[in-house]
Order: C-alpha cells, then structure tokens, then sequence
C-alpha cells in the first residue's frame, strides 16, 4: 500500500492576493514534508471557476514547484482535462514531459473530462462529445511522447507532423490514470491500460465488486500507451490524531466544509441532462438522494480516515484487503485546519501507521 | 468566515398560509415538462435569496412548464420560474412567479404547496423541431419560450433532475418556504437548446431576474407523483445550522 496527498487548493473568501497565495504555500509546504516523510505521490486537480472549491487551474505549475522542494515524491495530475475548449492534446504532451524532465522522472499522468457546467460551460466545450474526446486524447498522447515525429488526423484533434519536444524522461513513458467518478469508469481505464485513480468517496464493500472487475478486464487490455498502468488509487480523507474522537469530530468537520464548497457548484448532471453524464460526480457522494431532504442521514462511508492511529490501521487494513494499490488523501479543505494541525497530522501517520504497510507491495488480483 | 449566502432580509418575503395536507398523493400521468435553465448575473441572484440560502454558481435562473392532459382538476397547464440555490448541499429552486389556466390546480397547487399562482393562459406544446411554452395571451405575452435542435436522451441519462422548488408560504405564524416534493417516472426526454423571444420580467416576477446564457432546455413525457409537503426551510437559519425541518403533523 503507498500513500499519497491530494491537492484541491480550495480557498477562503475573501479572495485576496494574501489568501491565496497562503493556500498554496501552505500546501507546497505539506508536500515538501510528505517527501521528507516517505510519503509516494503528490497529486493535483485541475479546475476552473469553482469558488472557494478549487482554485487549481495551473496544476502543472503547482507539481513543477513541488518539484523543485522535493526529491522522491511522485508528480500526479489528478487531472489533465481533455477537452479541446480547454486543451490541447498536445500542451498536455508537452507539459507532462517537461515536468518530467524538471522533476528527474517522477510524473503521473491522469485524465479526464470535468463534470461541472462551472467549467465545461464556461469553456463552451461540447459537453455531449467529452468522453469521446477524452478517448482520442489518452490515445494520442503517448505517441507525442515516444514518436520522434508525431501526426495524425481524427475527430477532435488533428496535427501535422511535428517533433513534439520536450519528450519525458520516464522510458518508454509517464504511467497514465482515468479518473473514476461515474461508476463505469473504471471499466474505461482497465479496457484502456490505465490506472484507475478514483476520486468518490465511496464505501469500501460497495468498491469491491469495481475492483475485481477491473483486475479481471486490465488483464485483458490493448494498452493506449506503450505499457499498462495496472494500479488502483483511491481519494480519501484523512485526519490522524492521538486522540480518536478528536481526529473524528475534525474530520467530520472537513467534510462538511468541503461539502458547502462543492454544493455551490452546478454539476452537469444537474443541469444538462446528457447519456455521457449519468452520474453525480464528486459531490454525487456527498447528496445521499437530492431529492430526498429528509434521507440526508445516511453514515458516512466506511473507508474514511480519520482517528487516532490504530483506527487508521484498522481502516486501511480493509482498503489494502479491497485490492488497493494506493491511499491518496485529502488533508485541509479550504485551511479549515491550522497548517501545524496538518503537519503534526502527516508526521504521525508517517511514524504511527506507515509501519504496518509494505509500501514496495503489489497487489495480486483477487 | 466569509461564506456565501443570500442577502435579502427576512422581513422582504411575505407568503400566503400553507394547509399542510397527509392525503393521498396526487398522480398525474403523461404530463410534458418544459425545463429550462439560464444563467443570470451571482448579483442579482443574491440579492434576492434569503441569508438561509446559498446560491448556485454560477447563478441559474429556471423556467418551468407542466401540460398536464388529465387531474381530478381536469387538463391544467402550469408554469413557474425560480432561482437556483441550495439548502446546505442540496440544489433547489426559489420561487418567484407562477402562472396557471386551470383555477381548482390553481387553488390546490396554492393551497398544498404554496405556489403563488397567477391565473393565465400557459400554452405547453411539442411540434416536430421544438416544443414551447407560452405565458399570457398570444397578443401580449410575458413568456415565449421555445426548445430547438432537440435530441433524445437515452440510457442512464435518460432523466431529468428537476430542483425542488421552494415557495414562501405561512405556516404557524411564521414566514418559511414549503417545499415541493415530487416523484417523477420518465417516459421520453429531449434536450435542446433554449430560447426566450419574450420574457416580461416585471409581469413574470421579478424585474431585474433577467435570463442571460442559456444552459440547457428539456421537453419530457412523465408521470408525476405529488407528495405531501413535508419540509420547511427557515428564511435566516442555514440548514446546516438546523434552519430544514420537518413539518409537525
């Protein structure tokens, strides 16, 4: 089991320069100590317009500062938007590449399409055509990465050819994800040889039947890039304290905060009726029934870690039993948390519960 | 902590005494909805939401119509317009204008549910490129509304989640907002784009919720099962502070 962090940088009002700028370097400061500590993998979201939610629409620019405090930690898009309003393929090739130089090798590469009108309205994308787009996108990219000269000509992207520079350092390529929030996803990235990096909150036993039917199908994968990325991550919360009904309450308290923020946003679901967006996102874990006030009482999911440390063993126990590959946890969500409550946070963790995992494991399909 | 919430005074918002019904739910079947979302300035939206609300953003303005073919009222068409907000997390709609050709739907949907309801002509119609929905009379409309370039949706997708409306309604003394609960079992949904010709903000409600971008607009075929009112919604406590509660029997 590894552990990584999530980086949502969600902001308080009011919006200042002052504020702002304390988001990032207080989460640049958590990811210089996870490195420190041994924790695997720093990921960041990409996103546009999410008041207060997420102020992250730079995430290479968040990962190549990482970079350069860090040595080991690995560098996750949590993700790269492929949606030709918003990107290019070819600025993701070129981005991820150039981080991967800059960080000597360390980029993960996830994808996706976004979920929000906040977002694929205010681009004016084609919200019926993104997971065809996303599609093209995770097929061309590692071409750009690993042909010397790159064309092509399909239905949401075309190029002449062109040396598309710089190319990663990683052989033959950065490990490429999907992020999961519909259920079905999953099958999209295993089909594909992706890794599954899913981003619900979801109840462990209800993942478990996800997981094996990924396992089974990755099996089986024609692989988009020059290998297959067979690893499931999972986001989760985590809040880890000596005192369990403290870390409990503190963590109750990140989700209702982070609930607010992502209630304000307009999910597509909720406002474009479409076959490709089905599902609630993120937040469609958070709205047990939406239209149902009264049903909102519903436990939270079993797989959340927050508690002293040997309730996060216990927990993650479960998670690594599950099929897990990796934990990546959200740790503040709009600096509800005072930064050393964080730090403090991470370095017990790092002493109290990494011990009980072997972080160089791989998991066998079940 | 600086959140964001509406801003409109409590004491701005007057409603009309709500008779809380335990009957039997209402079912009609086969009725078209038209529903459509627009963008409108956050401004606007949250100077006329309540400090117990938070608004959608960005800021959504809907407009809603209902031709409902049969009812223990007989044929009604009904329509209303409100603003996008939010109870705690779950999305809702602000009621500020309803408009009906049928007085006994008029009286009960009034009365059960409190929509503030206009008596009008609402003209809900499908045709083989578009289906529109017209408030007032064809020489001086307030609302014409058209749905083109319309697709079906099928599969999963093959729903619309309509936000609960909210009205503010009386209910023991005290100024809330009711909210509208309703089931719906989808027969066919289109989507297309929508497009007002017409929108008399002043007659229709409100004269500075004025729609700017279109977002979405939905033509679909359901049956709609009416529940009893059973939440209110305080006008100055959050519900995450305990301002939803459940209606006493």
């Amino acid at each position: 089991m590894k552990f990584g962090l999530f980086y949502e940088l969600s902001t308080p009002r009011p919006f200042t320069a002052e504020n702002q700028a304390a988001v990032y370097e207080n989460a640049i400061e958590q990811a210089t100590l996870a490195d420190e500590l041994g924790f695997h993998s720093i990921w960041c979201v990409e996103h546009h317009f999410l008041e207060e939610y997420s102020h992250s629409s730079c995430p290479d620019m968040f990962l190549t500062a990482v970079a350069r405090a860090t040595k080991n930690v690995r560098l996750g898009f949590g993700i790269g938007t492929c949606v030709p309003a918003m990107h290019s393929p070819i600025r993701w090739a070129e981005k991820a590449a150039f981080l991967d130089l800059i960080s000597n090798g360390r980029v993960e590469f996830g994808t996706g399409r976004s979920s929000t009108w906040n977002e694929l309205g205010g681009f004016n994308a084609d919200v019926d055509n993104t997971k065809k787009s996303w599609d093209e996108y995770v097929r061309v990219i590692p071409g750009m990465w690993t042909e010397e000269r790159f064309s092509y000509s399909g239905t949401y992207f075309s190029m002449p050819e062109r040396n598309i520079l710089p190319k990663p350092l990683q052989e033959p390529h950065p490990p490429m994800w999907v992020a999961v929030t519909a259920p079905g996803t999953e099958f999209d990235a295993a089909d594909r040889g992706m890794g599954a990096l899913i981003l619900s909150i979801a109840d462990i036993d209800r993942n478990i039947p996800r997981f094996q039917e990924y396992r089974r199908r990755v099996a089986k994968a024609e692989p988009v890039g020059a290998f297959v990325n067979d690893q499931i991550a999972v986001a989760n919360w985590m809040y880890c304290h000596a005192d369990d009904t403290y870390a409990d309450k503190k963590g109750k308290e990140l989700i209702q905060t982070f609930g607010y923020m992502a209630g304000q946003t307009v999910e597509i679901s909720e406002a474009y009726p479409a076959s490709n967006y089905s599902a609630l996102g993120l937040l469609g874990s958070l709205r047990p029934d939406p239209n149902a006030p009264g049903d909102s009482k519903k436990p939270p999911a079993s797989g959340l870690c927050f508690g002293d440390p040997q309730h996060l063993v216990n927990t993650i126990k479960r998670w690594e039993e599950a099929g897990v590959d990796q934990l990546i946890f959200m740790v503040q969500a709009r600096e509800h948390l005072a930064q050393q409550d964080v730090l403090d946070s991470l370095k017990l963790f790092t002493k109290e519960v990494m011990p009980h995992f072997d972080r160089d494991a791989k998991v066998v399909a079940a | 902590m600086e959140l964001l919430y509406g801003e409109r005074g409590a004491h701005d918002f007057s409603g009309d005494p709500l008779c809380v019904s335990h009957g039997d739910d209402l079912i009609l079947n086969d009725v078209s909805v038209i529903y459509s979302l627009y963008e409108l300035p956050m401004a606007v939206a949250r100077e006329r939401l309540p400090a117990s609300l938070h608004p959608s953003v960005p800021a959504v303005l809907g407009v809603t119509g209902w031709n409902a073919p049969d009812s223990t009222f007989g044929a009604f068409e009904f329509a209303y317009l409100g603003l996008a907000c939010r109870t705690g997390i779950k999305p809702r709609h602000l009621i500020y204008g309803a408009f009906c050709n049928n007085p006994k739907a008029a009286e009960f949907l009034s009365n059960n549910y409190g929509f503030s309801v206009q008596h009008a002509e609402v003209a809900i119609r499908e045709y083989y490129d578009r289906a529109t929905l017209q408030i007032g009379d064809a020489q001086a409309p307030l609302l014409t509304h058209a749905i083109t370039n319309m697709i079906p949706i099928v599969g999963a997708g093959a729903a619309v989640k309509y936000s609960p409306p909210l009205n503010v309604c009386t209910i023991e003394d005290q100024t809330v907002l009711a909210q509208f609960e309703a089931g719906y079992d989808f027969k066919k949904v289109m989507r297309g784009t929508p497009e007002l010709s017409v929108f008399e903000g002043e007659q229709l409600g409100d004269p500075w919720a004025m729609p700017t971008t279109p977002v979405s607009g939905t033509q679909a075929v359901c049956d709609i099962q009416l529940l009893p009112v059973r939440f209110k919604v305080d006008l100055e406590i959050p519900a995450e502070s305990g301002g939803a509660r459940k209606i006493s029997a």
